[in-house]
């Protein structure tokens, strides 16, 4: 089928940012449906596509693009290495959706028996695979369209935190992103509320699908269910500040570990300062800072909380200070001597690591080879 | 048109011995693949992992290998697996020294 | 050697009381699976292919006979007789029970040792050069300060939790036989323009599947500020390593993503945090540990029995010209004894044999062993007029093999015959390609080669690093073999080149053999080595033998 004349090929750069600009203002008070359905819709945003992987939340966009318009080319890049799931669910969703105008790109195969002959580069180049299977087929197969749907999200990082419905993508396209302003819950809420088919693999813990050969179910030594208790810490976790004040709310109360064992939470100050495991020591303004300081342990296997509570002491940090989180009993000492006073853990694992086990290794002091070293 | 399912069999390492071991139809773990229970039915196979997922107490590392159906019971597909079934290639350890 | 105060027995045994109980909370279902994988592995015990694998540290590779003796009898009683030791100076037992394991952790701490930290993300088991305070080229014997960074490491309550794993390895001698350019941190000891000691510091090697060579932190750090920098490091590393990614995790990517120079700023930014910290107590245990390291009493003695064995017996001759290296003592030589008798699997000895080089040890080598990475044992100190006897039992125990450096003295890991991340076996292609020299008896002829087997991107088995190396890659569910020539282990480290498409399992060895057969054709002499040769006429001789003109154009 011959392409349609491009709309806007050589454009000048600056009025493709005073159209990208134009069409930000239009829709900025707008939900993701209407964003979408004025892009495949307005001439200003020209020919477009979507590019889905068909992973673990794929079927939010690709569902959008169905109700308005299933002729929307969607663009499928098969890397020739994904999971059998993720082949048969692209086949699914599609029927189901009815989705009239999907194309499966693939890398050219004289560039595959050059670059990957035997299919093993991935074992030894993952970014040289990426490129071959991957961001080269799509380069040339968006030279066909003005601009790409895609299913990028503010909450995602904060690179994209500033995240517009509109962005340029080089000189000669554009990206649209109607999902920008949505959250893990929306994203939820949306396919439980249309009752869309999951990938099959994120039942089996995979939290993002992409080629067989370089996606696991989980980080090695983390928890598979990090990812589900994270989520369930947030509905249970019991401080919550209302009109500026403590509330307690009627879930089991998570357990605080101190060398005596385990207590209940007896800050009684009005404000907590919760620090992720990402956050940088050397930002976090100590001035300001309350009487108690909590750091996020998401999985026990990130270590970055150790060696953030030890900065904040290094630097002279003198209050409460707080480990949360899924922090295991075996690394009681360890938080100890990094400067923790306490850990603070919810209820099911309190309950299956009982306070002896903590006590265990109450005595943190003893065999630390660092502060003998240190004098 | 989706794949076609290939059988499988559920296997593990032993929690206390650490030796590899397959579940049969009657949920016991044996030590060797030809009792194993062979999975046809990919639903089937789906809830049978499931359910020895849970068996976190008894083994380590539940997964669905691939197999054919021999005559003496499921037969390995994958290299890999021909060497659980049977031991190291270097000496006469492992399952192979077992069986004698 | 270092000699455990109360200080170090009285961590060992709590630390192993706590093994032994989080072992019984594992069993008890107080500790889920993947609660307990990283505690386990913290101390060395791994779930591999066909069983448990205990990973025993032995810290810069030194050994006394009675330690040796000790893992002989753990070998006997828990294993299957036999211990296989590993390109990072560890030994490994591939069959204990999950229940033994705290009864063997006890054994191990009668003597000293320990498999803390030889898994995990954590801070691994310290190595040093092999030959370090017996080389006759070294600067300053580097245990000392491998058996102080071993103490500043050991449950260092920061970095149990590491983004990925962290090697350091430390060098005293020029000659770089500890590979310190493909560690996480490489410590070379030398000396500045004043005539002080102090480290160049070398960051971000390493081989796996993306190899990268080292670069140079701190060009002279002095002696008092290691662990203050080694600290500032790791913290940073910490805290900036990705954590997204297990293959982009290694503080090598770390230090590729933000540039050595950004690096370097947080680094000593965090170093002048850190140094007031430490009050100097650290130098003065550094001067006690290394008054354990005190050389031994080298006696002078006629090397007359030597000399007269040498002129008349042809197969001890043989011996001598490959296994010793230059001691710095008069009279003495260091012993490399071979673990890779043709056929054998590299880097295994049996019970029976480690009792007998802990008592030839103790009989000429004034009680000190030591573990390669090239996974052979050293003798490191034997004075020559003993070298005749010292054959002479080791012949008896097949411990003889007079291949040190040549063609079969090759580096393999366990590969798929054993390890679960393998994606092909090592060992019987090691085995085979030993054989094969064996039976062409070519192997004197080819002189120093060093073949290096990995059984995955892992790259245990150094392969980037070897002379010829060979990748055990999974090819669609049939074993295939890459292979790289040109790379090099030493102060020199280059990363070899890739060949070309990869070969069956069952063709590896022949192809080895043309890529000989192809250097004996163009070297100019017998005393142009392979690394030489390649250097000179590069990798197309190679190929060409490798795949001849009718197959490529098929």
């Amino acid at each position: 089928m011959p392409e349609a004349a491009l709309d806007f090929a050589d454009e000048p750069p600056e009025a493709q940012a005073a159209r990208i600009a134009e069409l930000n203002d239009r829709y900025r008070h707008h939900g993701a449906t209407s964003v979408l359905q004025g892009a495949l819709r307005d001439p200003q945003a020209g020919k477009l596509t979507l590019v889905s992987s068909f992973g673990a939340e794929s079927v939010v966009l690709l569902h959008l693009v169905s109700v308005i318009d299933r002729r929307t080319p969607v663009l499928f890049i098969d890397t020739q290495m994904l999971f059998t799931e993720t082949l048969v669910y692209q086949q699914e969703l599609a029927e189901r959706l009815g989705l009239e105008d999907i194309r499966i790109i693939r890398a050219a195969d004289a560039a595959v028996a050059k670059e990957d002959p035997d299919g093993t580069l991935h074992q030894f180049d993952t970014d040289a695979c990426c490129d071959l299977r991957k961001t080269r087929p799509l380069q040339t197969a968006l030279k066909g369209f003005d601009g790409w749907i895609t299913g990028r999200k503010r909450y995602q990082g904060t690179s994209r935190a500033a995240l517009d419905f509109f962005e340029a993508d080089g000189p000669d396209r554009i990206k649209v992103n109607p999902l920008a302003h949505w959250a893990p819950e929306d994203i939820r809420a949306y396919m439980d509320e249309n009752r869309l088919p999951r990938h099959p693999l994120v039942a089996k813990g995979y939290p993002s699908i992409g080629c067989a050969p370089c996606t696991s179910p989980v980080a090695p030594g983390e928890d598979p269910r990090a990812g589900r208790w994270r989520g369930q810490d947030k509905n249970e976790c019991g401080i919550h500040i209302v009109d500026g004040r403590v509330v307690r709310r009627s879930e089991p109360m998570n357990v605080i570990v101190t060398d005596a064992g385990f207590r209940q939470d007896d800050w009684q100050g009005n404000a907590v300062l919760d620090l992720a495991s990402d956050t940088d020591p050397n930002t976090v303004d100590l001035s300001a800072a309350p009487g108690l300081i909590r750091v996020d342990f998401p999985s026990f296997a990130d270590g970055r909380g150790f060696t953030i509570a030890r900065q904040l002491r290094l630097r002279g940090y003198k209050g409460r200070l707080r480990a949360h989180g899924h922090v295991i009993a075996d690394q009681y000492a360890m938080a100890r001597r990094s400067g923790f006073d306490e850990v603070e853990i919810a209820p099911d694992l309190a309950a299956r690591q009982p306070e002896a086990q903590w006590q265990f290794r109450a005595d943190w002091q003893r065999g630390d080879y660092q502060s003998r070293l240190r004098g | 048109m989706p794949r076609a399912f290939t059988p499988k069999v559920i296997t593990a390492n032993a929690l206390l011995e650490g030796d590899v071991v397959y579940l049969t139809k009657d949920d016991l773990w044996t030590r060797d693949l030809s009792e194993a229970e062979l999975l046809t039915d990919e639903a089937h196979a789906d809830i049978r992992l499931l359910d020895a997922e849970k068996r976190g107490n008894e083994v380590v590392g539940v997964y669905l290998a691939d197999m054919t159906a021999g005559p003496d019971g499921p037969e390995p597909t994958h290299f890999r697996e021909d060497f659980r079934r049977t031991g190291p290639s270097n000496y006469f350890h492992g399952k192979q020294e077992v069986r004698g | 050697m270092y000699h455990y105060n109360d200080f170090d027995r009285d961590f060992l045994a709590n630390r192993n009381a706590q093994f032994r109980a989080q072992v019984n909370r594992r069993i008890d279902g107080s500790l889920t699976e993947d609660e307990f994988k990283p505690l386990r592995l913290m101390n060395g015990l791994y779930l591999q292919l066909h069983a448990y694998m205990l990973r025993v540290a032995i810290p810069y590779g030194t050994l006394s006979s009675a330690q040796m003796r000790q893992l002989a009898m753990i070998g006997d009683r828990w294993d299957r007789g036999y211990g296989h030791f590993t390109t990072r100076q560890n030994i490994q037992y591939n069959w204990p029970k999950l229940k033994d394991v705290p009864d063997m952790l006890d054994a191990l701490a009668e003597v000293g040792m320990h498999a803390i930290q030889t898994s995990g993300n954590t801070i691994r088991n310290v190595t040093a050069d092999h030959f370090a305070g017996a080389a006759a080229d070294e600067i300053a014997d580097p245990r000392p300060v491998a058996e102080l960074i071993r103490q500043w490491s050991t449950d260092h309550p920061e970095f149990q939790f590491l983004p990925r794993k962290f090697k350091i390895a430390v060098t005293g001698s020029p000659n770089d036989r500890a590979v310190t350019k493909a560690h996480d941190i490489g410590l070379r000891m030398v000396r500045n323009d004043a005539g002080e000691g102090g480290y160049e510091v070398i960051v971000g090697g390493g081989l796996g599947r993306t190899p990268m060579i080292g670069k140079v932190i701190r060009d002279f750090l002095p002696r008092e500020d290691l662990l203050p920098y080694l600290e500032a490091i790791v913290s940073v590393y910490n805290l900036l390593g990705r954590r997204d990614n297990k293959y982009k995790a290694r503080i090598k990517i770390t230090v590729h993503e933000n540039g050595i120079d950004t690096i370097r700023d947080k680094v000593e930014a965090k170093f002048a945090e850190l140094k007031p910290l430490f009050s100097g107590v650290d130098q003065q245990m550094l001067r006690e540990i290394e008054g354990h390291f005190a050389a031994p009493e080298f006696r002078t003695a006629s090397t007359e029995a030597f000399d007269d064995a040498y002129a008349a017996d042809p197969v001890f001759r043989a011996w001598c010209d490959t296994n010793l290296s230059d001691h710095r003592a008069d009279g003495y030589a260091i012993v490399s004894v071979s673990l890779k008798k043709h056929g054998a699997t590299p880097g295994d000895a049996t019970g029976d044999q480690m009792r007998t080089l802990a008592d030839l040890a103790e009989a000429f080598g004034h009680d000190e062993l030591r573990i390669s990475h090239e996974q052979n044992v050293i003798l490191p100190h034997v004075h020559k007029s003993d070298l005749p006897a010292l054959h002479r039992a080791l012949k008896a125990a097949e411990l003889a093999t007079a291949n040190i450096g040549l063609i079969s003295d090759i580096i393999a890991c366990p590969g798929m015959d054993y390890c679960a991340l393998a994606t092909a076996r090592s060992i019987p292609v090691a085995q085979e390609i030993a054989e094969r020299f064996e039976e062409l008896k070519l192997e004197h002829e080819i002189g120093p080669l060093k073949i290096k087997i990995s059984g995955c991107i892992n790259a245990c088995g150094h392969h980037h690093v070897g002379h010829i190396g060979i990748l055990g890659l999974d090819r669609a569910g049939v074993e295939n073999y890459q292979i790289t020539l040109g790379g090099n282990h030493t102060e020199d480290a280059v990363i070899g080149e890739r060949a070309g498409p990869g070969f069956a399992y069952d063709e590896v060895t022949d192809a080895i053999e043309r890529i000989i057969r192809a250097y004996l054709d163009v070297r100019e002499s017998p005393e142009e080595e392979f690394l030489d040769t390649f250097r000179r006429v590069g990798t197309e001789p190679f190929k060409a033998a490798l795949y001849p003109k009718e197959t490529v154009d098929a």
